[in-house]
């Protein structure tokens, strides 16, 4: 659940990108870093192994303010993918407050995304999320590569799901800032709930979305 | 516990003065006296001075920025060309990046060793409380097992005992029947004979009233007397044959039902064979001719009313197993020193399957409430107690011969259930 500290008016949100090894949730997170313009912008914090592994998470703060003056902060994590890092990936999921499952979309990795997933859900559930309830976005990623499943297979496949799909490359960079912004909608409706970001703090949808991604971007991009 | 918590919180905003822990302040302070050549002064974002002096002049501030807020201030007493503050803060923040890493990796390890560690104990405590269920469970069991085989022991023995019983009511309800048939025209009989004696009474009170003796011969004549008196004594023979077999079926049920008789007495296999036929004629009579071929005449040692079981089951079944009509062979014979008794019927036969588990004991082909599978548990059972040998052999359309060897010389068990 998002963190409102009253005093230092902040507000702040937390956004996983989950999913199997190798499936390019770092390469996301670099992307985000590379096109994301909001006003506030930290470094992108990546810890890997010697081999380029996620070795506990990596990060990349974000932040404006809204109308009231509340800062919004979003910390978006990614999770080690590896299936021996549970332990990592269950504290970096702990009081997300949306998640981006990031699936591979090659052939040979769909036993791997069907694992990763449900080692989500049950993650979710033993850190106390209502899986339900969570604004979750599943990307099928690496749609640039040769043997991977169509888009018309996939959405076949997640036909019955209620999650939104979306398909990526993250090496080029399509279909990154897609991803992000279904998932800034859906989290917006939650802290609208919570916070009522509309009323206290004059803070729309549209507006949110915008800001986070930075002006020049959502005029373009929007 | 929830400092200890706070403190390895990883997504915790780490403050100036955590993001310069493990950091020699003065070489740093001193490394950045020297690149800027003036004294600088170190703030956090609450105006708390972390290096350097507080209440000193500030001529030149730059922001230093944490993740994404600004977290305090470099500062200097001298004025400084801005470029070279922008390279010094940057410099600074390359060095608080590093060690916010360090202290990030360090908080989440932290966190999930000690998650880790919990689960485990949580694990341990939950393995140790199944290891003692399942032992107490192990314990309990055995005990447990051993109850339930007494029960299901008791349970047999009862079913047993109860098919004992049972095989006798069903001798007594045949027997009714045979004792009913002469009853029957007994009663018939003296009824008769009984309306007769009206017939003398008059004679009598002519008698009695000094009739003349051609008056009492033409009554006597007349009234047929004589023909009556003739009646009357066959009437009467006739019941005495009647009642005569009806005494006997009353000695044979009285061998019969003393099924917990323990001692023993010298009794012949054909008396046995023939009492039993003669007390269940009604099981057979309607289905099978009964033929008797009986020619061992040699007394043993038993107890024979458990042996008028045997037979009495033998028989049952070779009835049972004829559908309409069919011939039912009894023989006896002693061969080298063993009475021979063998009941053969021509029905239906068991086929090879069910041929070995005959002798088992609630083993049966009837129809559930028909037969409790025991009968033949129980002629194998008596057999062996007198030292003998029970064996079947049949086929299928062809019929059933059963053969019961006993010795005649054998001491007899007193072992057995009483």
């Amino acid at each position: 659940m998002a963190q409102y500290d009253e005093s230092s008016q902040k507000l702040t949100i937390k956004l996983v990108y989950y999913g199997p090894a190798l499936s390019g949730k770092t390469t996301n997170l670099m992307r985000l870093h590379d096109i994301l313009t909001p006003d506030m912008k930290g470094e992108l914090m990546i810890m890997e192994t010697a081999d380029d592994r996620t070795l506990f998470f990596d990060l990349l703060p974000l932040g404006f303010r809204a109308p009231s003056g509340l800062l919004i902060k979003f910390k978006v994590y990614t999770v080690p993918g590896q299936v021996i890092h549970d332990s990592t990936r269950k504290a970096v999921l702990s009081r997300a407050d949306g998640v981006v499952f990031v699936a591979d979309s090659q052939r040979t990795q769909s036993v791997n995304n069907g694992e990763s997933f449900e080692n989500l859900a049950a993650n979710a559930a033993r850190v106390g999320l209502d899986f339900q309830q969570l604004p979750l976005v599943v990307q099928f990623n690496k749609r640039d590569l040769p043997a991977i499943l169509t888009e018309q297979e996939i959405l076949e496949r997640w036909e019955k799901a209620p999650w939104p799909v979306l398909f990526s490359s993250a090496l080029t960079g399509e279909g990154i800032i897609e991803t992000f912004k279904t998932l800034l909608t859906a989290v917006y409706l939650t802290c609208d709930r919570l916070y009522r970001l509309q009323s206290d703090h004059g803070l729309d949808c549209d507006s949110f979305i915008a800001q986070t991604l930075g002006g020049s971007l959502s005029s373009a991009r929007g | 516990m929830s400092d200890f918590q706070s403190e390895a919180d990883f997504e915790r905003d780490l403050n100036l003065d955590e993001l310069l822990k493990g950091i020699d302040k003065s070489r740093l302070v001193s490394a950045l006296n020297v690149l800027l050549d003036t004294m600088v002064d170190i703030m956090d974002d609450t105006g708390a001075s972390l290096i350097g002096d507080n209440d000193s002049k500030t001529v030149d501030k730059v922001p230093l920025h944490g993740e994404l807020e600004p977290v305090g201030f470099l500062q200097t007493r001298t004025a400084v060309p801005p470029e070279r503050l922008r390279a010094a803060a940057d410099m600074m923040q390359l060095i608080l990046r590093c060690n916010a890493r360090y202290l990030l990796s360090s908080d989440i390890h932290l966190q999930t060793q000690r998650d880790d560690f919990e689960e485990l104990q949580r694990r341990n405590v939950a393995l140790q409380a199944s290891e003692a269920r399942y032992k107490n469970l192990s314990e309990s069991l055995e005990i447990r097992v051993k109850e339930q085989v007494k029960t299901i022991e008791k349970a047999h023995l009862k079913l047993y005992r109860n098919e004992k019983q049972a095989s006798v009511g069903r001798l007594a309800a045949g027997v009714a029947h045979e004792v009913n048939n002469p009853l029957g025209f007994i009663r018939s009989n003296v009824a008769t004979a009984v309306s007769y004696l009206e017939s003398f009474y008059e004679f009598n009170t002519l008698i009695d009233n000094g009739a003349s003796s051609e008056e009492l011969r033409k009554v006597w004549e007349g009234r047929e007397l004589p023909l009556l008196l003739d009646d009357f004594k066959d009437l009467m023979n006739e019941s005495l044959e009647g009642l005569d077999r009806i005494a006997k079926i009353v000695i044979a049920l009285k061998g019969f039902s003393r099924i917990d008789q323990t001692e023993t007495e010298r009794a012949d296999i054909d008396t046995i064979v023939r009492q039993i036929c003669q007390v269940a004629e009604s099981q057979w009579q309607q289905k099978a001719k009964l033929v008797l071929d009986l020619s061992s005449e040699t007394p043993i040692q038993c107890q024979s009313a458990q042996l008028g079981q045997v037979v009495y089951g033998l028989l049952g079944n070779a009835v049972d197993a004829i559908e309409k009509t069919g011939i039912i062979r009894i023989r006896t014979s002693v061969r080298n020193g063993v009475v021979v008794l063998e009941v053969q019927d021509n029905g239906r036969g068991i086929s090879e399957t069910v041929l070995p588990h005959v002798f088992e004991p609630f083993f049966t082909t009837k129809e559930v409430g028909q037969g409790t599978g025991l009968g033949l548990t129980v002629c194998h059972d008596i057999v062996k107690e007198h030292g003998g040998t029970i064996d079947i052999v049949s086929q299928i359309g062809k019929g059933t011969r059963v053969t019961v060897n006993l010795p005649v010389q054998n001491a007899i068990q007193h072992s057995k259930e009483s």
